[in-house]
């Protein structure tokens, strides 16, 4: 499958796999089904025979009227035909409400398992690729997919009735049979060559509907910026650009499509012709009657449009083997981070402890060095230092959303590699630097943490936090609409709902990663006041850049470029007049009054 | 049919919005020719086709009575002729049709956009950008099928029933009489069948959306999906969902095979036999009318066997489009008024007694004060009190509900929206890069800037040194959103992108917040370089800065409760020195560093 692939935008996490191994996959999905199937497959024969009897009931009847019209019963021919078409038609009702039962479930297991997939992979992967394109895996791949399956039963049975009607053919007069089948290799050879260019074409154009699309989002996301910065202009002209290859590339595409039947149309008018002329022929020498002549003519008809519709939705079919394809290499893509096994994690003590750890997102890109570190249960540790220094980068590590390279990281003395994340995280409250809201209301977000907590509790938790005054500002208080992402909240309200969702959760460890940076610091002071008690007993990770928030703390480390450059409490600290007394006396030149009014004075 | 909005396009054509049907209509009239030829490609096509099965007639003709070779010759070359032109023609109708087809997807999709853009913020709020998504590709593409081969179908639906009937009324008037009421039930049962089948089709579109929403929104909140251990809970969800759009795809495909016509055909056609037969034993017919008609007949199964798949993809299409249209049609509150003011800005803002509200709740509340030109003013007040809604009514993000808001003594609403956005530089609170390098997203908001005005700018912002540390500096690719920046990288991205932009009036939300005091002093020397001579609306926690602003506003709960210069506000409010208070209350290392000689 592999060629399908070139230029398709290929992941780093996409693999090959063989045709055999993706149709054992995809028949694995419809184990399930199997009785559904067999009735299928016996329908798609009955509705084959049907389709037959038609023609040669015709051309029957018509050599009948020729030779015997005394023993012909007109009658009786019609209602053959009648019973035939209702039959038909009964069959094909059954067996697209069954596959569409089929299809529509095996779509969904398959969407549900690309789902299962995406909730699995580690943030790496999110870096890496943007939203949009994981998007279209999950969704439009699977469509693709099923899209093809649907399509490959259809077809099936229509090859099913090529087979009848050729086997009927050879019992009434085999030459002709011959002369008929004589324009197959022409069909599937053109309809095979169409194949390769189709192939081309088709997957450029999903490459470019895939730009269109990122393009859309990215820019829909983000016009706020375009409109502040009034460069709506540009942003057009480049949707411009985007839409304009993508229509050359779909009028292409379209071409290719479009003329596969006309042009197979045209070959098989070739093929009628020489029926119709060896026909006419040999029914003159009394080998063929007209009747069997005329079934001749309609097989023709019935026999091209399957095979065109085969060879022709090959690429198709193809097509819809390779997003198959897409789908499996994102289920089965492998987790950066990796566990070595999976305990369930007891009521966590808290103690954490970073050993010689190297750690870097990107080859080259330092971000810690040979990092030790150890956090008592109970403790509560701030951290500080230069944006970029690592603070984050460290918060995330102990919510093991990254791989580390080297080194280890204990959680209650055991590697954290082996424990269960799920119960593992279920443990730790994490206000995360950017905060993010889902659409919904603050109550749904708030206890989105913890979905079985009752109305209580959510509106007790929110007013632990800066003693509910913000609740105030909120217009319909718990039941405001936050919007999606939280846009329609202010800033710092979006960081106070994380912090309540976090409280609500009461986990054993706490990580603040500058959780109130965005609040003005009276009700900042509010919030630490609560905050105090809650932390008090436990492990709690504080980062924040307003170090009157950090000066209690039990300890307070000092990064620089990933690397501890001091240590120690808040007296001792500015006791030793290093670092953290510079940082904390270019902080209190920012926010002290009195320094201010002295040094302005 | 002129709407407002914000941005417009030279050269965008006015379509007939007034329904789904018409719209798509209005699109494939503006490529007129290619219908026309295509509707002739077609019907030449259908002409041929059914000439063929006249021809077979003949054939059997020659069969039953005989004829010389020359006639056989001459039946078989008609064949040919027929079929091969038949072939053509379709190929040329198809061909003509793609054109079309694409066009109309690429003239929609470039309607929906720039109608997109032009849409206030207002309007953004409230929509998913999943959602939108799903409407701008996959609606638009449905509306390419619509026409090939939905269109190319209906052609054929009509086509393919009158072309060969009026090859059957001419070999035997009396046998129009199984098609014709066949014909007649047909189009009463498919119109119910489509009634049928519509609210399926956008329930299934909708559900689509919906789903591709949601799981948008899962994915870019993936990390605090997994920090709250909630992927158990975020897979229900997801499946809620996607089992609703299974239903809607399964009821379709329930719908769908019940197709009567196909049935009905079936029945049609043995009476139509049967009456063949009747006409041949009162020897009307010979054998060779019967195998003619009975070909022309098997014509007319070609359409509708065709319809059951057509019918769908039009419906998908309808659907689709009604909810393109649904957006476009949504209304823009804000016009960029290209005939407005439009003088270079000086720099004065006045408040005239302003009131704003979101969905009818009071944000702002009667707030009134004026701001020189070159001055700087710091908001403050608590979360939540309306800061960075107040910098949204100077850009005009939002319209005022009440009062004015004047610049340089015209009304934000009697500028031209362009020239007052393009004299503005912002740096959001909620900071948004764009997924390009580094160099792109500075230069975001300038035309053609050069490489030096870029690493000056990054300079000034104090984004050099961290750029320079990454692999490929400038340009390194910024993940989605700037994902894999910290939160202080990014905002001093975002302060070099309003620096380039040199702007007349400033507005910084919060724009530190992120950043550590040492870092920042060296910004401030920035900021107060960027800020001489122009107008600046701070948002800031920072007192240091606030100390250094003209002109102070309090805001408590969308009321601006004191407003004047710090010595001012120090002496007459009890509120603002609240706030200070707060700060002093902090355990000061003042006494140690003043003795120390400060610093
Ligand atoms: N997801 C990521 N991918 C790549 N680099 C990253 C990512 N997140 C952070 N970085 C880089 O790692 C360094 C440390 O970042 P971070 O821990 O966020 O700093 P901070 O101390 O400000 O919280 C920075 O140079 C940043 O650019
Ligand atoms: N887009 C929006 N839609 C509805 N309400 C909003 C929107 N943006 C802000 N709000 C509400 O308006 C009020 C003021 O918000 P904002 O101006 O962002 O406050 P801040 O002073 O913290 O910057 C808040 O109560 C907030 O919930
Ligand atoms: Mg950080
Ligand atoms: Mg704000």
């Amino acid at each position: 499958m592999g060629f399908i692939m070139d230029g398709l935008d290929a992941e780093e996490y996409d693999r090959i796999y063989s045709d055999w191994a993706l149709v054992k996959r995809i028949l694995g999905y419809f184990k399930s089904h199997l009785w559904k199937m067999l009735v299928v497959g016996a329908v798609v024969f009955l509705s084959s025979v049907m389709d037959l009897i038609l023609p040669v009931v015709v051309s029957q009847a018509l050599d009948q009227l020729q030779f015997s019209p005394e023993a012909f019963d007109p009658i009786g021919t019609s209602i053959i035909l009648g019973v035939a078409a209702s039959a038909g038609w009964v069959a094909n009702m059954i067996r697209q409400w069954l596959s569409a039962e089929a299809v529509g479930d095996v779509t969904l297991d398959l969407r549900e398992d690309a789902f299962n997939a995406v909730t699995e992979r580690d943030m790496s992967f999110y870096d890496q690729y943007p939203t949009g394109k994981v998007v279209s895996r999950v969704l439009s791949d699977t469509q693709a997919f099923s899209e093809t399956v649907r399509l490959s039963i259809n077809l099936m049975s229509r090859l099913l009735l090529v087979v009848l009607l050729i086997i009927y053919l050879f019992t009434v007069n085999v030459n002709m049979t011959w002369v008929l089948m004589a324009i197959i290799p022409f069909i599937v050879y053109t309809a095979l060559k169409f194949r390769t260019v189709a192939r081309r074409t088709v997957t450029n154009s999903r490459r470019q509907l895939a730009t269109v699309n990122a393009h859309i989002q990215e820019s829909i996301s983000g016009i706020g910026v375009a409109k502040a910065f009034r460069r709506e202009q540009m942003i057009y002209d480049e949707f411009k650009t985007v839409n304009q290859e993508s229509y050359e590339v779909e009028k292409i595409n379209g071409f290719v499509f479009g003329s596969i039947f006309p042009i197979l149309v045209t070959i098989a008018g070739l093929g009628v012709a020489a029926v119709v002329w060896f026909g006419i022929n040999m029914a003159q020498q009394g080998i063929l009657t007209a009747g069997e002549w005329f079934l001749f003519i309609q097989g023709m008809g019935m026999i091209w449009f399957p095979l065109t519709s085969i060879s022709s939705f090959w690429s198709q079919f193809q097509l819809g083997l390779a997003a198959g394809e897409r789908v499996f290499a994102l289920i089965d893509a492998e987790a950066l981070v990796k566990q070595n096994a999976d305990d369930p994690v007891d009521q966590l003590e808290g103690e954490i402890e970073f050993v010689n750890m190297d750690f870097h997102y990107n080859e080259g890109e330092q971000v810690l060095k040979d990092f030790s570190l150890r956090i008592r249960p109970g403790e509560t540790l701030a951290l500080v230092g230069h944006t970029g220094s690592g603070k984050s980068s460290i918060a995330k590590l102990i919510s093991r959303f990254y791989e580390f390279q080297q080194g280890a990281l204990l959680i209650d003395g055991v590697d954290i590699r082996y424990f269960n994340l799920s119960s593992y995280r279920s443990q730790l409250g994490v206000v995360t630097q950017t905060p993010f809201l889902f659409d919904g209301t603050v109550m749904d977000n708030i206890r989105y943490g913890k979905p079985e907590a009752s109305d209580e509790e959510v509106i007790e938790v929110a007013h632990q936090v800066g003693r509910g005054d913000w609740l105030a500002s909120l217009q319909e208080g718990l039941e405001t609409q936050v919007g999606e992402r939280g846009n329609n909240l202010s800033m710092g309200q979006r960081q106070l709902v994380a912090i309540a969702r976090v409280l609500l959760q009461d986990p054993a460890i706490f990580i603040l990663d500058e959780a109130t940076a965005s609040v003005d610091p009276l009700t900042e002071t509010l919030i630490q006041e609560g905050l105090d008690t809650l932390l008090g007993d436990r492990t709690s990770i504080v980062i924040a850049h307003r170090l009157s928030t950090i000066q209690h703390a039990d300890r307070i480390i000092v990064l620089e470029l990933g690397e501890i450059i001091e240590s120690g409490s808040h007296d001792s600290l500015m006791a030793a007049g290093g670092h953290y007394a510079t940082l904390y006396d270019s902080y209190f030149r920012h926010q002290s009054l009195e320094y201010i009014e002295r040094m302005a004075g | 049919m002129n709407q407002k909005s914000e941005f417009s396009v030279e050269g965008l054509r006015d379509y007939n919005r007034c329904g789904p049907v018409r719209w798509i209509i209005s699109h494939c009239l503006e490529h007129k020719l290619y219908l026309f030829v295509g509707l002739f490609g077609f019907a030449l096509t259908y002409i041929a086709f059914s000439g063929a099965r006249v021809m077979f007639g003949r054939g059997a003709e020659l069969i039953i009575e005989g004829g010389d070779a020359q006639a056989v010759i001459a039946v078989s070359l008609a064949v040919l002729i027929l079929s091969v032109s038949d072939g053509l023609f379709a190929l040329l109708g198809s061909m003509v049709m793609v054109i079309l087809s694409t066009r109309v997807e690429r003239d929609s999709r470039h309607e929906l956009y720039a109608s997109l853009l032009g849409k206030s913020q207002t309007f953004h709020d409230q929509q998913r950008v999943g959602d939108i998504m799903a409407r701008a590709t996959d609606d638009v593409r449905q509306l390419n099928f619509v026409i090939h081969p939905g269109i190319m179908f209906i052609f054929d639906m009509f086509l393919g029933f009158a072309v060969p009937m009026i090859y059957i009324a001419a070999i035997n008037l009396e046998l129009l009489l199984a098609p014709v009421i066949f014909v007649i039930c047909y189009v009463f049962v498919v119109r119910r069948y489509m009634r049928r089948l519509e609210p399926v089709m956008m329930q299934q579109r909708m559900q689509y959306g919906t789903l591709s929403a949601r799981l948008e929104e899962t994915i870019s909140g993936i990390e605090i999906v997994k920090v709250a251990a909630q992927e158990i809970e975020e897979r229900k969800k997801f499946k809620r969902n996607a089992w609703k759009y299974r239903d809607f795809f399964v009821q379709q495909g329930k719908i769908e095979a019940a197709y009567l016509p196909l049935l009905m055909f079936g029945i049609a056609f043995g009476f139509f036999f049967l009456h063949c037969l009747n006409l041949y034993s009162r020897g009307i017919l010979s054998i060779g009318d019967i195998i003619a008609v009975a070909g022309l007949m098997q014509v007319i199964s070609f359409p509708v066997f065709i319809s059951l798949f057509s019918i769908s993809m039009i419906q998908l299409g309808i659907a689709g489009a009604r909810r393109i249209l649904e957006l476009i049609e949504q209304r823009a509150d804000i016009d960029e008024n290209l005939a407005g003011h439009g003088a270079a800005v000086v720099g004065a803002i006045e408040f005239d007694h302003v009131t704003f509200k979101f969905h009818g709740s009071t944000v702002l509340e009667d707030v009134s004060f004026t701001v020189e030109p070159g001055q700087t003013v710091a908001i403050v007040g608590q979360t939540g009190s309306g800061k960075s809604t107040l910098t949204q009514l100077v850009s005009r993000t939002y319209d005022v509900d009440e009062g004015r808001v004047l610049i340089d003594g015209v009304d934000v609403r009697d500028w031209n929206l362009d020239r007052l956005r393009s004299q503005m530089g912002k740096i959001e609170q909620d900071i948004f890069l764009f997924s390009r390098s580094i160099a792109d997203n500075i230069a975001f908001g300038v035309q053609n800037a050069t490489a030096e005005e870029i690493e000056n700018a990054a300079k000034e912002a104090q984004a050099h040194d961290f750029i320079m540390s990454f692999n490929d500096g400038y340009e390194s690719e910024i993940g989605e959103r700037g994902v894999t920046l910290s939160g202080g990288q990014r905002q001093r991205l975002a302060l070099a992108r309003a620096f380039l932009r040199q702007p007349r009036i400033l507005i910084l939300d919060d724009s530190t917040s992120a950043i550590d005091s040492a870092t920042e002093d060296e910004i401030q020397k920035a900021m107060r370089r960027a800020q001489e001579g122009r107008t600046t609306i701070l948002i800031t926690h920072r007192l240091s800065q606030i100390r250094w602003a003209d002109r102070i506003i309090v805001l408590e709960n969308g009321r601006a409760i004191a407003n004047g210069s710090h010595e001012e506000l120090l002496r007459s409010s009890e509120h603002y020195r609240r706030i200070f208070a707060r700060y002093g209350a902090v355990e000061s290392p003042i006494g140690q560093l003043a003795a120390g000689g400060g610093a």
